[in-house]
């Protein structure tokens, strides 16, 4: 270590040096801000060359965007008059706006029926109805179109959806716009409401931005408060806060200096900083107003030189494990996770040199302050009632250690056992409770109309040829037979519906046995129809086809189950012609791995670093066993609390438990090194423990509410989940300091490990 | 459902289009009323035998291709004292759909009759098709663009001449009478450029109901097929959409032939279909 006195003579002889130097480097940040770009595409949180995404831009290739918007219209009837005239209107609106590649409704969409003597192709509603009896007849018929009824239209004709297409220039704003003007000109009887991927993306935005201004201006609040309560005096609440303040604007500022860009997870790093990075700033001023004693002859000078010198080590060993759980975010696949670790930890250091450094050199240059009473007498309540707690857990220690542990161990396992019920979820819509109105579209999808998104499967080779076609139609009705799965769609379906209507006999409702007739088909039906109504199940060349499955559910685990139910499939027909699966639905399975992944081998990392960490910090490996224990409880209770409460593991929570780790080994650190020098001096575990409880365990308690302080703006995000992230950062910090103070000293009192006795240097 | 006269199969394209091919005998001069020059293209349909065989490549504007030829044969009949024109159209490649073959009764005063004959599953069905077809086969041609507008549904105006390939043109701007009409068609302009010489579409552009160019038609190889009565033929017709980059050719691939070798009544029954 290098050494501390040198260190701090230099800080305060060049102090000024040093306070320009950060001035100057927190402007410069504070200049990139205005660069920062957003970004809620949500397949854009996976690196590019992922499998996932390949498909997807090869899909998008082959059969155009994937990407979806659309207007559902809910009524007591659609084919009321006046209702239909809206939707072919909206539908022929929506076709104008640019970017919408493709329209399908009930008024682009076609029928193939048998006629007399043939086959007709017609539209699937040629007139609208003026009166009841020609509104029965077109019911009728359009029960019988299955590529209209309960898809584009529910089963009880009170629900329809205009959808649209979009290419990939699209811009999310303008085609949203476009669509609220157009749902805004139609007005009518009902309940009209947009929908898809992009609307939530643009809403995301919108709420994100509201959100992190709500949260910087309450939380910096709630920090002053706190701040003021700790010091009473300006510079103590003034300094941590600057610091605090430089911290946050410096790693905004790095968002766009690496290139990098505000995801929506980015919304939450602003206030681990705020909850973090005011922890070194605060030892700082406590150290100042301790050794500025009333009557003391200690200059300015001398007192920030002091407060290097003694806090250098703390600050650096609680500041590191902090950094070095947050850097554990980089095993994550998920970009904007990985980024969250680097950006979070780069905060962290800059917080934590400016609070040796900065600090220190502008309190060297300010005048002494009024020496400020450390004993609170006039909260002689309150550190009654802490001190009384924190005495009667040193008490409880001393007479039942071990049932202590027990019951601490029991806990943990039963909370445990509720992270076999956690559930991943990582569909962007779940940002909102399901009552929520962005919702409303999706419930309309799912329950009424084919379902909300799809999983896409292409296949490759002689399109036309019998082989192919018929095991294109074996996929489609194995993948029609899964619960979730609502409506399918494929070249197959029309092939077969040809064949019935041409040989006028329902017993041909099969894939025809030569590729002649396949090729005549589609030649007949391209001699009535329009030639881009295959567009989305077969390219132009026929070499590639596209069966999809809307899902009916929309969760990450309905995602799961039937992309492993197509990719089961499609693993028994080795050699066959299926290619890939893709789509929106299969990067939302995917994720769902990633974020499991991630989470597990991050919490891992984060784990054994950090007591490796503690081993190197204590000189034994012992000490990094003991310091594990905390973790893994605060661990089990945090996953056990997500499982029985049916909080979801997704992009946000699952940053969480690094986070934790990181902040939470703070504490078992402070206590091991209190108790070491108690121990030493008095010999006895229990008198140990009960001095460094009511000492080093009050400030425990304090650092652990400041920390606790900073999450809670969470709790007034928009979002939900981040809302429950709020939540359970504050349970996971209490369950680390709550280990670290009732927990830890059981331990160390039953087992007395040897590393505590060693005399300390 | 009802299906109406102007709702019809895209395969009545064809014939029209071959109208097209056809030029009038240019005895006199039809002044400068643009009216007058339009119905004098759309006469040139009249033509009472003819078989032609030729190629239609539609271009994906991506690298790919589709390629079909097609034989054509047409015959006017007088049937109960009105006439008919009948049409027969016969697939001879790709392979795949080699034989695959289209009679159409086009009558004057009621809905065309339609069989088509699919030798792969050796029947012949009648088809109808209630969908005012945007696209003949797939490719860019549509109903609308091979006919020539109806004058009365347009506002035409002649507004300048020009050569193309030499030939010179009247240059006719037709924007139709109402918002309806334009977006039965799907056109909110169309300018077309007729041969004074030969009354031969040489040129022909689309604009879209925005307004904005849609598509492209050019022409290319006049082609004198009949002497005695001076008719001619083009020999390519090529219409690009500029929104999209797709392109679709048709081209003579033979000399058009009038004989009653080629062209004789029993081509136009349902049993000559069955017989490919």
């Amino acid at each position: 270590m290098m050494d501390h006195n040198k260190f701090s003579a230099f800080v305060v002889r060049y102090a000024w040096v040093f306070i320009v130097l950060f001035v100057a480097v927190t402007v410069f940040f504070s200049l990139q801000i205005k660069n920062i770009e957003l970004d809620n595409d949500m397949k854009n949180q996976l690196p590019e060359d992922l499998p996932t995404r390949l498909n997807l831009s090869k899909i998008e290739e082959l059969f155009g965007g994937t990407d979806m918007v659309m207007i559902v219209v809910s009524t007591d009837d659609i084919l009321e008059p006046n209702t239909l005239k809206r939707v072919e209107k909206m539908s022929n609106e929506m076709a104008e706006v640019a970017n919408v590649d493709r329209v399908v409704s009930i008024f682009t969409a076609k029928n193939i029926v048998a006629d007399i003597e043939g086959m007709t192709v017609e539209k699937a509603i040629g007139a609208i109805p003026e009166d009841r009896k020609s509104r029965d007849e077109l019911a009728a018929h359009l029960e019988k179109n299955e590529l209209v009824y309960g898809n584009l239209l529910s089963k009880d004709f009170k629900h329809t959806g205009i959808i649209g297409f979009l290419n990939t220039e699209a811009k999310d704003e303008a085609v949203i716009d476009a669509l609220d003007r157009i749902v805004a000109d139609n007005p009518g009887s009902g309940e009209t409401f947009v929908g898809g991927m992009p609307i939530v993306r643009v809403s995301l935005n919108k709420d994100m931005k509201r959100d992190v201004r709500k949260f910087l201006p309450v939380g910096l609040v709630l920090m002053v408060i706190f701040l003021f309560v700790c010091f009473r005096q300006a510079r103590g609440v003034l300094l941590p806060f600057l610091m605090t303040v430089m911290a946050i604007v410096f790693v905004v500022g790095l968002i766009p200096l690496l290139g990098w860009k505000f995801y929506t997870v980015t919304v939450i790093l602003p206030v681990i900083l705020l909850a973090v990075g005011n922890n070194y700033g605060i030892h700082l001023m406590a150290r100042y107003q301790e050794d500025n004693v009333p009557g003391g002859n200690a200059s300015a000078r001398e007192i920030a030189e002091n407060g290097i010198v003694h806090l250098t080590n703390p600050v650096l060993a609680t500041g590191v494990t902090t950094m070095a759980g947050l850097l554990c975010l980089l095993t994550h696949i998920i970009i904007p996770a990985k980024q969250m670790g680097i950006l979070a930890a780069s905060g962290v250091a800059f917080a934590m040199v400016g609070s040796l450094v900065f600090i220190p050199a502008i309190l060297s240059r300010l005048p002494k302050a009024k020496p400020v009473l450390r004993a609170r007498e006039e909260v002689k309540e309150s550190k009654a009632l802490l001190d009384r707690i924190l005495y009667g857990i040193a008490n409880l220690i001393g007479q039942r250690p071990k049932t202590v542990i027990v019951a601490f161990f029991l806990v943990a396992l039963t909370a445990g056992l509720g992270s076999f019920f956690i559930v991943v979820d990582t569909n962007p819509l779940s940002f909102y409770t399901q009552e929520q109105p962005i919702w409303k579209s999706t419930h309309v999808l799912n329950n009424n109309l084919g379902g909300w998104a799809s999983v896409a499967v292409v296949a490759e080779g002689d399109i036309k040829s019998p082989e192919v076609m018929k095991q294109i139609d074996a996929l489609e009705k194995h993948l029609q037979k899964h619960p979730k799965v609502g409506n399918t769609t494929s070249i197959a379906k029309v092939v077969r519906k040809m064949n019935e209507i041409m040989q006028g006999d329902k017993k041909f409702d099969v894939i025809p046995d030569t590729k002649e007739l396949i090729a005549q088909y589609f030649l007949l039906y391209s001699m009535s129809a329009d030639p881009e109504d295959f567009n989305k199940i077969v390219d132009f060349d026929y070499k590639h086809a596209q069966v999809m499955a809307q899902i009916k559910d929309s969760s990450s685990q309905a995602a799961q189950e039937v992309v492993a139910y197509t990719q089961a499939y499609i693993e028994k027909q080795k050699g066959g012609p299926f290619k890939r699966v893709g789509g929106l639905v299969d990067v939302l399975a995917n994720m769902v791995d990633y974020v499991v992944k991630g989470q597990v081998y991050s919490l891992f990392l984060s784990v054994v670093i950090c007591c490796i960490l503690v081993a190197i910090l204590m000189r034994s490996v012992v000490a990094g066993i003991i310091s594990m224990m905390p973790l893994s409880i605060a661990i089990a209770l945090l996953f056990g609390i997500m499982g029985f409460l049916g909080i979801e593991l997704n992009l946000i929570t699952a940053m969480l438990s690094s986070i934790m780790v990181g902040v939470g080994i703070d504490y078992t650190i402070h206590f091991l090194w209190r108790y070491r020098f108690e121990y030493q001096k008095v010999n006895d575990p229990i008198e140990a423990v009960k001095t460094t409880l009511t000492t080093t365990g009050r400030g425990i308690v304090f650092n652990a509410l400041s920390v606790v302080i900073g999450f809670v703006v969470l709790m007034i995000s928009a979002f939900s989940p981040v809302r429950f992230f709020g939540l359970l950062v504050v349970v996971s910090i209490t369950a680390c300091m709550v280990c670290a103070l009732v927990l830890l000293p059981a331990v160390v009192a039953v087992f007395k490990p040897r590393f505590l006795e060693a005399k300390q240097e | 459902m009802k299906q109406n006269k102007a709702t019809q199969n895209g395969l009545m394209a064809v014939p029209v289009f071959l109208g097209f091919l056809i030029a009038l005998p240019s005895v006199s001069v039809a002044g400068e009323d643009p009216g007058k020059i339009l119905e004098k293209a759309t006469t040139a349909r009249e033509l009472d035998v003819s078989f032609s065989k030729m190629s239609l490549t539609i271009d994906n504007g991506k690298g790919q291709k589709r390629n079909r030829k097609i034989e054509v044969r047409t015959k006017m009949f007088a049937e109960g004292g009105k006439t008919v024109e009948k049409k027969l159209y016969i697939f001879t490649d790709p392979p795949d759909v080699k034989g695959t073959g289209v009679l159409a009764f086009d009558y004057a005063d009621k809905e065309d009759d339609m069989w088509v004959y699919l030798p792969a599953l050796r029947k012949t069905r009648r088809i109808v098709s209630s969908s005012k077809s945007k696209a003949f086969m797939g490719s860019e041609f549509s109903y609308a663009d091979m006919s020539s507008p109806k004058i009365g549904d347009y506002n035409l105006k002649i507004t300048k001449s020009e050569k193309i390939d030499g030939d010179d043109c009247w240059v006719i701007e037709a924007t139709p009478k109402s918002k309806k009409i334009g977006d039965e068609e799907g056109y909110s302009k169309k300018v077309i450029w007729i041969s004074k010489k030969s009354y031969m579409i040489r040129k022909s552009v689309f604009y879209d109901v925005k307004g904005d160019l849609l598509k492209e038609l050019t022409t290319k190889g006049v082609v004198l097929v009949d002497k005695k009565n001076k008719r001619f033929r083009l020999k390519e017709m090529v219409m690009e959409n500029k929104q999209n980059g797709r392109k679709s050719s048709f081209n003579l691939t033979a000399p058009v032939s009038m004989e009653a070798k080629d062209v004789n009544d029993s081509h136009f029954t349902t049993s000559y279909l069955e017989k490919q």
